[in-house]
């Protein structure tokens, strides 16, 4: 029988908005890890045990990510147990605590959204896996939403395509996003851009509001699979997840239409979660 | 311990730690064990059926894999996680009367109770059966066929060959078919061995089956992996083809991920994150077939490059299509750089010294994507490597009664190949068959949206989109390939077989003659 696998060591944690990245340092080749066992504890409790209960991922890679963590902020208390080819399990790591950042979409008040914030695109048009279709219905590669008349599954395509795709005619779409306010907001606004996935290439989405740039969000190179599946809480989803909150330059929105405005750049397609304006309470 | 089998590769041992090595061994050779802790009794030891792989003239790797509950969702399928010793013996009668071989090798939870043990010291171009065996309960009896001596007059090889089993497309009746040919020394399994994918309400078009939340996510760990290989394995025709013939496979992309190269992802892990994936994926396909030691990997590196001699008929080059390859080509004039490669520098020259020094009559080649090109944007294929295709065909050429065998692309494409068309002096330089998948994409049609892309080329003879496998007799005087088809998979295992086209390959003509 070969030995135990050693101790997992080397810890680390970050915290992102709903979610935490765990790395470690990985174990040698022999004996061969089969899996990596990531658990979950309160962070009340100092001396708790894992067990099956806590257990919150398997993972192959020194890395996982957990997510769906509550917008409002979360911390919890990991620990991570290697498993051999032979089903041998090391010693528990060390508890390292780690805490994911609270969401605009939590501690914000909600001006306006498109989909929900649920790591899902499946309530957007054409999703989960239709995205051919969205040359055919957007010839013109520019998609116009009106918030409070239009309805997400009807007008919100789950893909925005870009230059990388040639499914799409390699062309750089643009969605307009027309925002009615009773009133100027009072205080800061904040946009939340969740995405589900996000292609292998990458790229650059640009935000303009009222005419005006606001901001250029370097896209994450995903899994390139948001395409065809749009569920990424699924349980070994392997869908690269990704979110975006900045605060819009102060007076960006004022009383009556505005007009939100994202150009796919560069890059392959997004493949929206959702997207939303928040004012800030205090 | 005891020493192990003289068939163990120094270097291989040498160049692993002492546990390893112990386990390497052990599941190879285990004399001393015999005597050791009974198991406790289980139904279906055998569950995953019998395999034997990698005949020589004087024998054959034997495998099986203990797994009373194939598929228990902690991937070492039912056995408790403790070595067992495992018999074998070794028959020139079906009935075991006349056993000439037999030894111990022990199945221990490292390599998720798999033995490899290979039989030698037995005759040449001889048929033997085998069987194994744990305390009283015996396995199915499988049988191989010694290759013929070296350099000795053969008079007649025959091939079956097997691609892109993606279980959850369709019933395996195509293997049912192939294990029922009257003639069969030799099933080569092309690659997509396994499917990576999660197996889910969308893709489960294998009608009747039914698989657990387990099968739902695409496949990561060591544990999943070999989750998949018992699923797939857990099929009846397969078991029974494995039983039929000895066997020897390569791999494609799927036995890890989709379209992966190297070292690199195909969705955008970074690769010291996916070596991890990569090393298991590797150990899981030495676990679950019946391979040489020497496909044992190494971390996230392994070898499964290996060559068969068919006595003075046919020299078999298993090729290595995945591992070794440069990135896919980022534009035009990336992909027609002089110094792409698709097998790697070291791999290259151990297949042109393989065709130079070859005295057989067939030079064969068994790769996983296929060389014909076809159109410029198939860079997973060949396509995507045109001046390691020059180079592989002017070897070819240069060695003559070359003969390419591929699968990938789930359909039936029969190519002559020539130089002109690849960029070098005009004259035909051997001929590609290219199997269709067993189940990969399910029923098919004849033709499809792809038909035009290959059927605009003279030199390819024959294409057809749906299920099947191929057939190759080997003689002195000619090759004959008969492409077979079965018009369903999706409903159930009991389609016909019909013959979608046979042609005959004289030696010395690099032509494909349809009967």
């Amino acid at each position: 029988m070969s030995k135990k696998p050693q101790t997992v060591t080397g810890v680390a944690t970050t915290g992102a908005v709903s979610r935490v990245e765990l790395t470690w340092t990985p174990l040698p080749w022999e004996p061969l890890i089969d899996h990596y066992r990531v658990y979950a504890l309160p962070t009340t409790g100092r001396h708790a045990k894992p067990d099956e209960t806590h257990l919150v991922g398997k993972t192959v890679y020194p890395r996982f990510v957990h997510h769906g963590l509550d917008p409002a902020g979360e911390a919890f208390r990991y620990v991570i147990v290697a498993v051999s080819d032979a089903g041998r399990r090391g010693r528990p790591s060390s508890a390292v605590v780690g805490e994911s950042q609270a969401s605009v979409t939590a501690t914000g008040r909600e001006l306006a959204r498109i989909g929900e914030f649920d790591g899902k695109s499946l309530e957007l048009r054409f999703s989960p896996a239709e995205y051919g279709q969205i040359p055919k219905a957007y010839p013109t590669a520019v998609i116009d939403y009106v918030q409070g008349v239009d309805t997400p599954g009807e007008a919100w395509p789950y893909l925005l395509p870009g230059p990388g795709d040639a499914w799409a005619g390699r062309k750089t779409y643009r969605t307009r996003w027309t925002v009615p306010l009773d009133a100027a907001p009072q205080r800061d606004v904040d946009l939340a851009l969740w995405f589900v996935d996000t292609t292998r290439l990458g790229g650059r989405l640009d935000v303009a509001v009222n005419g005006q740039d606001v901001r250029s969000v370097e896209l994450a190179k995903g899994a390139t699979r948001g395409s065809r599946e749009g569920d990424a809480t699924l349980p070994g989803s392997t869908l690269v997840r990704s979110g975006h909150e900045f605060a819009l330059p102060a007076g960006a929105l004022t009383a009556g239409e505005n007009v939100v405005e994202f150009t796919l750049a560069e890059g392959g397609w997004v493949a929206w979660d959702a997207l939303g304006l928040y004012e800030r309470r205090s | 311990m005891s020493s192990p089998s003289p068939t163990l590769s120094r270097r291989r041992l040498l160049g692993l730690s002492g546990a390893s090595a112990a386990v390497l061994a052990l599941g190879v050779n285990a004399p001393d064990v015999a005597s050791a802790d009974p198991l406790p009794h289980r139904e279906n030891l055998f569950g995953l059926g019998v395999a034997s792989g990698y005949p020589r003239e004087d024998g054959a790797v034997l495998w099986t894999r203990l797994a009373p509950e194939p598929l228990a969702e902690d991937g070492h399928g039912g056995m408790p996680l403790r070595s067992a010793p495992v018999k074998w013996e070794v028959s020139e009668t079906r009935d075991f009367r006349r056993i000439v071989k037999r030894g111990t090798a022990l199945a221990q939870p490292e390599l998720a109770h798999s033995v490899h043990p290979r039989v030698e010291g037995l005759k040449a171009a001889t048929d033997y059966f085998y069987r194994f065996s744990v305390g009283p309960q015996k396995s199915p009896v499988g049988r191989f066929r010694t290759l013929p001596a070296a350099g000795a007059a053969t008079e007649r090889f025959t091939v079956g060959m097997i691609s892109c089993q993606a279980w959850y497309h369709g019933h395996f009746a195509a293997h049912r078919h192939l294990a029922q040919e009257e003639d069969l020394d030799l099933t080569i399994f092309l690659g997509d061995y396994i499917y990576e994918y999660g197996i889910t309400a969308a893709n489960l078009w294998r009608q009747g089956a039914e698989v657990t939340p387990a099968h739902a996510v695409e496949i990561e760990t060591l544990e999943q992996y070999r989750l998949r290989y018992a699923l797939t394995k857990s099929d009846p025709h397969l078991q029974a083809l494995h039983a039929r013939a000895a066997a020897v496979a390569i791999w494609d992309d799927h036995e890890v991920q989709n379209d992966y190269v190297g070292a690199a992802s195909s969705t955008g892990i970074p690769a010291e994150l996916f070596a991890h994936r990569i090393a298991v994926a590797y150990r899981a396909f030495y676990e679950n077939l019946p391979v040489d030691i020497d496909a044992l990997p190494q971390g996230p590196e392994s070898d499964i490059l290996a060559g068969l001699e068919v006595g003075s008929l046919a020299r078999i080059t298993l090729m290595d299509t995945r591992q070794f390859r440069d990135a896919p080509p980022v534009d035009e004039a990336d992909r027609v750089r002089e110094d792409r490669t698709m097998l790697g520098a070291a791999q290259e020259r151990w297949v042109t010294e393989r065709l130079r020094t070859s005295q057989s009559r067939w030079n064969v080649l068994a790769g996983g994507v296929v060389l014909a090109p076809i159109t410029d944007d198939r860079t997973d294929q060949w396509d995507g490597y045109p001046a390691a295709r020059r180079r592989l065909l002017a070897e070819m050429r240069r060695a003559g009664n070359a003969v390419m065998l591929t699968g990938d692309i789930h359909k039936h494409v029969a190519a002559e190949l020539r130089g002109e068309a690849a960029g070098l002096p005009a004259g035909p330089a051997g001929v590609e068959l290219v199997t269709t998948s067993a189940a990969s994409d399910g029923d098919g049609a004849k033709t499809d949206k792809y038909t035009p892309d290959w059927v605009q080329h003279d030199y390819v003879r024959h294409y057809d989109g749906r299920r099947g496998y191929l057939h190759l007799r080997f003689t002195p005087e000619q090759l004959t390939s008969s492409f077979w088809i079965v018009p369903w998979v999706e409903s159930d295992d009991t389609a016909p077989k019909e013959l979608s086209a046979r042609f005959t390959t004289p030696a010395g003509t690099s032509r494909l003659i349809e009967d």
